[in-house]
């Protein structure tokens, strides 16, 4: 590593001014910015498309709106929550925070940075146009599976295809300016194993973005030749088969919901020891752990495709392997419980919100273990049990750490404190409306009720009934969630350099307000043993 | 057989060219170093490969797409070396 | 600058200008297939413009590099930066071998009624599991189970007792020329590779374009490999060996095109003077890429038109 010392002087400039500020900007806490606003507004589009699933839902029988505008609502609410929500929430984190944890000044390669915030507008317009266009918008799944993609979906797939692309570029391009960064940035006299979890599950993730995506952007490919220029990829009556995208996809979309994940583990590391005020449980085999989850990753993804009529070889294998996730999964949650074994512990909002990740996350990953028996998928799958599966690992796990972010390192985004009581009514607003919404879930799936259907037997009206006014409260709720970001941002007090006094990090050694570069010098080994997680 | 060899050649190249990716990143005297060795390694080896199946296709070990020619119409196809 | 000073640039306008570009070129692709008049000319400005932000934005960045703007941690930001950029291309070619290596030992078998799918006779009794063609059949045929078949490609006088692969893609014309072709180009750069390291310019310039000249033959008896096979009736919409074999070389066609382009901007900053025998890693991150694609090419050799 170099030694370096000082930052150029041309460097000491604060931000621009006007609006070409957020334009040119290649500063990580504007871009980091950037994707968080980004995120946000497209978690309120896709929550509000979530409102028009729960209200045809609300009552057996057609409702509201035709059942092909239903099944574009349930597509383009998966896609945008997870490629326009909650991974561009993740590199928002990320950028906000790795250089601070890091002891670097900013992000290793900062134009680039700027482009992969960038194309996001870009691609989440064109994502969003297609329900303007004629034929509607895609109504697959966001699993967009072939032939209902290829031979008989809408013309405006065309549009949803090159959107893929330039989300994946976006995400390509932030996962090798993560690991640049990680890698060539990091203080000279930090190790990797100093380095803070958030930092090392990024890492991981970043590996898995570059690993998945491209695989991803070749399926969409196909997929586009398939419709445009006669290719039979997908095709059986061409010596191909509808199958083989399964294959493709899931070799991307399993390794995807660790990168939607991992991160959130990282973030629940950090906030736990904090107001548990004890050193973090177990930090090198939360290393290892998160390595392991990354690596098995790649290995299980036919699990999602046991009903494809796979040989049966094939479905013990990846449902031993999918069994075997649980181990290091289970190695972390352990941790966070052994590391709030006797501690002090309080209940700021941060902590709420990462206590009760731990417990609905640990629900979402047994129906995940539930699913992954071959012989019970059979009963499983596609039904609303798969449903709450994945919003309870999604919203309660993803976003649930996303939101014990943003309330632990608010403070040192915007140097100001925000309104604790609203924070914890808002908390348990959310969590007994989420509960509320997704729980009856598993019953109806159980009971036999499948997803992505506009109308449904008598038997399952109560408990829809009763998960859609969970799902009316919870959309609700981040009314008082926009209310409480905008009051802080504006009126907040001014917040102490380190609000939470037992947090450890770098980034708490910083001004109360982030500085706009954060570290002109490399901290010292001292400082970075200090604050090290690993002790 | 050749494809067998084929297979573990083309392997081999990967490796080297994996090396020089590496020896890439390092970069300074000794990455330059490993990255210009390995490079000439994956070369010399491609030729090779090159050579071994335009010989086993003269041969006449190995017909083109073989996999696919003699599988019978509608029954499993037999199992080709 | 030197190695105790961190280097962060100003504010760029070109991402957003890359955006735009990419965007434009996309939304006009797709009005383009949907047979939408101005989707050609809105194509052609956003690839334009994408064209525009790649020189500006490199020609920035090579400015800046020759002013010595940069020191050894940027270097090394930059070589990780593009060995991973590399490694997301091996896996986005992975995904397409992928998909012909599972046409070849899973899907294609299997309509043939390989393993026990035995329904296989019902549906798809006309059917014949073999490569190339896929299925020897008229236009329009109607099968047992009343479906028609919409990948017909018979080329004329052929039948499915006298077609052997080697009619349509035969390995031993062009293609084992273009491979001769390609793993000459490796080796000439490897020349020029070694001349660069050992100090001397003009070796390299020749080394160089020896290589860039045996990447264009390559891709000019590409485009006749090309015009053979659909004279010959191997085409996109002749089933899965088209499709793969078409989409594998496409895009690999395109890579070397990339990185002929690459070489010559190499070649160009070599006259310039850019490179001395131990900073270039321009060179060396355009050569990597190069053998990268050389080696794809080899993979293609092997496993679409051999094995």
């Amino acid at each position: 590593m170099t030694t370096a010392t000082a930052s150029h002087d041309d460097h000491h400039h604060g931000p621009e001014k006007g609006l070409m500020r957020w334009v040119k900007t290649t500063n990580h806490k504007d871009i980091g910015s950037l994707y968080m606003w980004f995120a946000f507004i497209m978690l309120l589009i896709g929550g509000a498309l979530a409102m028009g699933i729960r209200a045809e839902l609300l009552a057996p029988g057609m409702q509201l709106m035709e059942p092909q505008f239903f099944n574009s609502l349930t597509t383009m609410h998966g896609l945008i929550m997870v490629f326009g929500a909650i991974m561009p929430a993740f590199v928002g984190l990320g950028n906000w925070l790795i250089p601070m944890m890091v002891g670097a000044p900013d992000m290793a390669l900062p134009r680039m940075n700027n482009w992969s915030f960038w194309i996001l507008p870009f691609a989440g317009g064109i994502l969003l146009s297609t329900f303007f266009m004629e034929g509607g918008a895609p109504a697959f799944g966001w699993t967009f599976y072939a032939p209902l993609s290829t031979t008989f979906a809408p013309d405006s797939t065309d549009f949803f295809i090159f959107a893929v692309h330039l989300l994946g570029f976006s995400s390509i391009m932030g996962a090798i300016n993560i690991i640049a960064t990680v890698l060539n940035m990091r203080a000279p006299e930090m190790k990797l194993m100093d380095m803070p979890l958030f930092v090392w599950t990024w890492l991981i993730t970043s590996f898995l973005l570059i690993g998945a995506m491209p695989v991803l952007a070749g399926a969409v490919t196909m997929m586009l030749t398939d419709r445009n220029f006669g290719t039979a990829f997908f095709d059986a009556t061409g010596g191909g088969d509808p199958v083989m995208f399964q294959h493709i996809f899931w070799f991307f979309g399993h390794p995807e919901v660790y990168i939607m994940i991992l991160p959130a583990f990282g973030v629940v590391s950090h906030i736990i020891p904090t107001f548990a005020r004890k050193p973090l449980f177990g930090y090198s085999s939360m290393v290892y752990a998160t390595a392991s989850i990354a690596f098995l990753s790649y290995i299980v993804w036919a699990h999602h495709m046991f009903l494809t009529g796979m040989p049966v070889a094939g479905e013990l294998y990846f449902m031993y392997a999918t069994m075997l996730i649980a181990v290091p999964t289970g190695v972390k949650v352990f941790n966070w419980i052994s590391t709030m074994w006797r501690g002090s512990m309080t209940f700021e909002a941060p902590m709420l919100w990462a206590v009760s990740f731990v417990f609905l996350f640990t629900i979402g990953g047994f129906s995940g273990l539930m699913l992954g028996i071959a012989p019970a998928d059979i009963q499983y799958h596609d039904t609303y049990f798969v449903v709450a599966h994945f919003h309870y690992v999604l919203v309660t796990g993803a976003l649930w750490s996303i939101i014990a972010a943003t309330f632990y390192w608010l403070p040192k985004w915007t140097g100001k404190m925000y309104n604790e009581g609203l924070a914890k009514v808002h908390f348990w607003w959310a969590i007994i409306s989420v509960n509320v919404l997704f729980f009856p879930q598993h019953f109806l799936g159980l009971a036999g009720m499948p997803r992505r259907i506009p109308d449904y037997s008598l038997q399952f009206a109560d408990f829809n009934y009763i998960s859609s006014i969970g799902g009316f409260a919870f959309g609700a709720s981040f009314i008082l969630l926009t209310y409480i970001i905008i009051d802080c941002v504006r009126n907040g007090k001014p917040a102490e350099a380190r609000p939470w006094p037992s947090a450890k990090g770098l980034e708490w050694t910083l001004e109360p307000k982030a500085q706009y570069h954060s570290f002109n010098t490399p901290p010292s080994r001292k400082l970075i043993e200090q604050e090290s997680q690993n002790s | 057989m050749t494809g067998v060899v084929a297979v573990i050649i083309i392997i081999a190249i990967l490796v080297a060219l994996g090396v020089g990716l590496i020896g890439m990143i390092k970069g300074g005297k000794s990455g330059s170093d490993k990255m210009f060795k390995s490079l000439v390694v994956r070369v010399s080896l491609s030729v090779l490969l090159f050579i071994l199946v335009m010989f086993s296709g003269y041969m006449g070990w190995i017909t083109p797409n073989a996999i696919m020619v003699d599988a019978p119409v509608i029954s499993t196809p037999e199992k080709n070396d | 600058m030197s190695e105790q000073e961190y280097y962060v640039p100003h504010g760029t306008y070109w991402p957003i200008i890359g955006s735009i570009g990419v965007s434009t070129l996309f939304v006009g692709f797709a009005n383009q297939m949907h047979g939408v008049e101005w989707g050609a000319s809105v194509m052609a400005l956003g690839l334009a413009i994408t064209v525009f932000m790649m020189f500006g934005w490199f020609g920035q960045v090579v400015n800046e590099s020759t002013n010595g703007m940069y020191n050894k941690q940027v270097d090394r930001s930059f070589r990780w930066g593009m060995s991973w950029f590399i490694f997301s291309e091996v896996m986005f070619f992975a995904a397409f071998f992928g998909a012909l290596f599972y046409a070849r030992a899973l899907s294609v078998p299997w309509l043939g009624g390989a393993d026990n799918n035995i329904f296989t006779p019902d549906l798809w009794n006309a059917f014949s599991a073999s490569w190339h063609q896929m299925a020897f059949l008229a236009p329009g045929t109607e099968l047992q189970s009343g479906t028609t078949m919409s990948f017909p490609a018979v080329p004329e006088g052929l039948t499915i007792e006298n077609a052997t692969p080697a009619d349509v893609v035969d390995p031993w014309g062009l293609p084992a020329l273009n491979t001769a072709l390609l793993l000459a180009s490796g080796v000439t750069l490897t020349y020029a590779h070694h001349a660069l390291r050992a100090g001397h310019r003009n070796q390299i310039i020749g080394w160089l374009v020896a290589t860039i000249a045996l990447g264009v033959a390559f891709l000019g008896f590409q485009i006749m490999e090309y015009s053979h096979a659909y004279a010959d009736g191997l085409k996109m919409t002749t089933g899965i060996y088209g499709s793969t074999f078409y989409m594998l070389t496409g895009f690999h066609g395109f890579h070397v095109t990339v990185g002929a382009i690459m070489l010559t901007v190499i070649l160009y900053r070599v006259q310039k003077g850019h490179f001395d025998a131990d900073n270039h890693f321009g060179f060396e991150g355009v050569a990597w890429y190069w053998h990268f694609v050389d080696v794809v090419w080899l993979g293609l050799f092997v496993f679409v038109y051999w094995l």
